[in-house]
């Protein structure tokens, strides 16, 4: 007797259910791959890392698996002069390059909403550095600012009669790395606001041209009000976004000179790669709980702005 | 107050009576045209260096100061460059991984958000967030026990691991995306069919797929692109030529003569490469990419 000779309910055992039932079963099947990839990629490893943060563990050493030590590494992570300069550092750049891709966004946004006649030809224009790798962007920009054969500091000797030592330099050197990732990102910000844009009514605008309103006037209190509300949620993704970033400086400067350009997730990769397991992991928390803080600030931010409108 | 009421109509008059000037008349229109200029320069500049030290002779790279154009164009970096790295091979690895990955993210993503859009079940609201929270934990962060956890399913240098991976992290992303879109359209084009009598896969396979095609089809493009562009997961978890790809080939290349110097020439001449499939990409499929990345974020 062939399956399909059975009566046409008793054929699968979904058909069985009631409507209501069989919508959560195929609810649960849609979404298992989505919930597996992420458990396996992320809520189980983060679990992991919770647990190995309070451990100390070397695979080299240890051969009994992880040791338990409390909150060991985290006293360590308190005296470690290179996590705390990197902290800094990573703070500093993302406030600094988030700060800059807003305003500039912004500036650019503009530039692609207004009417003439290369709006086609910037809107692909604006594509291209959040298109290249930042692989290439991080190599390319580390040989223009060599201080010997590089570009960017022989047009600004020629130019601006400035002379300044790039990457070799400390402070220029997190000015330069800042700037590569404000070069990289600003046009996906300008985009996303371009979007915001568009969707605000120009009856606004006309309403304040009557009333006597500048262009700056109007840019303070119609644009940059009615923006808020996506200009929280687009910095917000940045700043979690770019506190954990890596490739930029790990390529652009090496974390160096010294360790005045090494970011949070640079030591993360040093000491894994020094098979520090256990320390590595408890940096990861520390970072896991910058991006915690800094998040619900900026939900309490979202929230505040989006009730006044 | 009231002053200020009265006057503004004479100015308006006297301007109006006074034929304006070459720069009133088009002063608007030239500021833009500065502003795009400055704005094409910055963001097309290291393109032109970088590809103009990919055709410059090596000896002539290294001169203070620097050439803006070579003596004599070559295309000597590109076939030193070919020898000292298996490109094609780089090449192949990139093209499988970034094809992997973004197929393998859409059709997860797209079916998570046909269900977290469409059906009304218990707990969905929180497994959306939960979802969606989750691009907020840093990839680097949870680092070691993903390598570990690889070991043990034997996934290290490996395509499907590192497809798996990178699906994954592209992933809460795309389903916001596609939520939102799925939101947008009418819901009664389903009710219907489900009157005529149709099944849920029905459904999803003859009406609903073709209403999502382009969205899913963006998503897949803008997903190539930041697969393609990966460096943290291809050079954690790979370990042989069969794998890499070639953003861990571009690091790795590095001078065999000397340690602080890096061969730009070549490394230049294999940026030029990597960018061309990201480039036709962006040129062919602009409008789509620019609807995708913003409808995201609009939505977040």
């Amino acid at each position: 007797m062939t399956p399909l000779a059975l009566p046409r309910r008793l054929r699968t055992p979904l058909a069985r259910l009631t409507l209501r039932q069989r919508f959560y079963v195929i609810a649960i099947i849609l979404l298992i791959p989505a919930l597996a990839l992420r458990t396996f990629t992320a809520f189980y490893p983060f679990i992991q890392t919770a647990y190995l943060s309070l451990h100390k563990y070397n695979p080299a050493f240890d051969h009994n698996g992880p040791v338990f030590t409390g909150l060991n590494n985290f006293q360590r992570i308190a005296n470690d002069p290179v996590v705390r300069a990197s902290i800094g550092y990573t703070l500093l750049f993302v406030v600094a390059a988030t700060f800059l891709q807003l305003t500039l966004g912004l500036a650019v946004a503009h530039l692609l909403n207004a009417p003439f006649r290369l709006k086609a030809l910037s809107r692909t224009l604006v594509l291209i550095p959040w298109a290249i790798p930042m692989v290439i962007a991080a190599l390319g920009f580390r040989w223009m600012f060599d201080d010997q054969f590089g570009m960017i500091p022989d047009l600004l000797r020629r130019g601006l009669g400035v002379q300044m030592k790039w990457l070799i330099d400390p402070y220029n050197a997190k000015l330069a790395v800042i700037s590569v990732a404000v070069w990289k990102s600003t046009p996906f910000v300008a985009l996303v606001l371009l979007a915001g844009l568009q969707g605000i009514s120009q009856d606004l605008y006309e309403a304040a041209k009557v009333d006597g309103a500048t262009r700056f006037t109007s840019l303070r209190f119609i644009t940059i009000p009615m923006l808020m509300p996506l200009l929280i949620t687009t910095g917000m993704f940045m700043v979690v976004w770019q506190l954990a970033v890596f490739d930029l400086p790990f390529l652009m400067t090496g974390g160096g000179p010294g360790f005045s350009t090494t970011v949070i997730a640079q030591k993360i990769y040093l000491e894994s790669n020094s098979l520090n397991y256990g320390y590595a992991a408890s940096i990861g928390m520390v970072l896991v709980g910058i991006v915690a803080v800094v998040g619900a600030i900026g939900l309490w931010l979202f929230r505040r702005f989006d009730v006044s409108e | 107050m009231s002053t200020n009421v009265v006057s503004r109509p004479c100015e308006y008059t006297a301007t109006a009576a006074v034929r304006p000037n070459f720069l009133q008349r088009h002063g608007q229109s030239i500021l833009l045209y500065v502003c795009f200029a400055i704005f094409a320069v910055v963001v097309l500049a290291p393109f032109y260096f970088i590809f103009v030290s990919s055709i410059t002779p090596s000896n002539e790279l290294f001169e203070v100061p620097p050439r803006y154009w070579p003596s004599a164009p070559t295309a000597d970096s590109y076939n030193r460059m070919m020898d000292a790295v298996p490109f094609f091979t780089y090449f192949r690895n990139s093209l499988i991984f970034a094809i992997g990955s973004s197929a393998l993210s859409v059709i997860a993503a797209g079916m998570a958000a046909y269900a977290l859009a469409r059906i009304k079940f218990p707990g969905s609201n929180i497994i959306y967030l939960v979802l969606i929270l989750s691009v907020a934990l840093p990839q680097i962060a949870v680092l070691v026990p993903m390598f570990e956890t690889l070991k043990t399913f034997k996934m290290i240098s490996t395509h499907h691991g590192l497809i798996i991976l990178m699906s994954s992290l592209v992933l809460p992303y795309t389903i916001m995306t596609l939520v939102s879109f799925i939101k947008q359209i009418p819901a009664e084009i389903e009710e219907a069919a489900y009157i005529d009598g149709a099944n849920t896969a029905q459904i999803i396979l003859r009406v609903v797929l073709p209403l999502v095609r382009p969205a899913l089809f963006t998503m897949f493009l803008i997903n190539f692109i930041i697969s393609w562009n990966e460096l943290l997961y291809p050079l954690v978890f790979t370990h042989n030529v069969d794998t890499k790809t070639l953003s861990v080939g571009l690091t790795e290349l590095t001078d065999p003569g000397s340690t602080y110097t890096k061969p730009w020439d070549m490394m230049s001449a294999m940026s030029v490469f990597m960018i061309i499939p990201v480039l036709l990409i962006i040129l062919f499929g602009q409008r789509m990419i620019i609807s995708g990345l913003s409808r995201g974020a609009l939505k977040g």
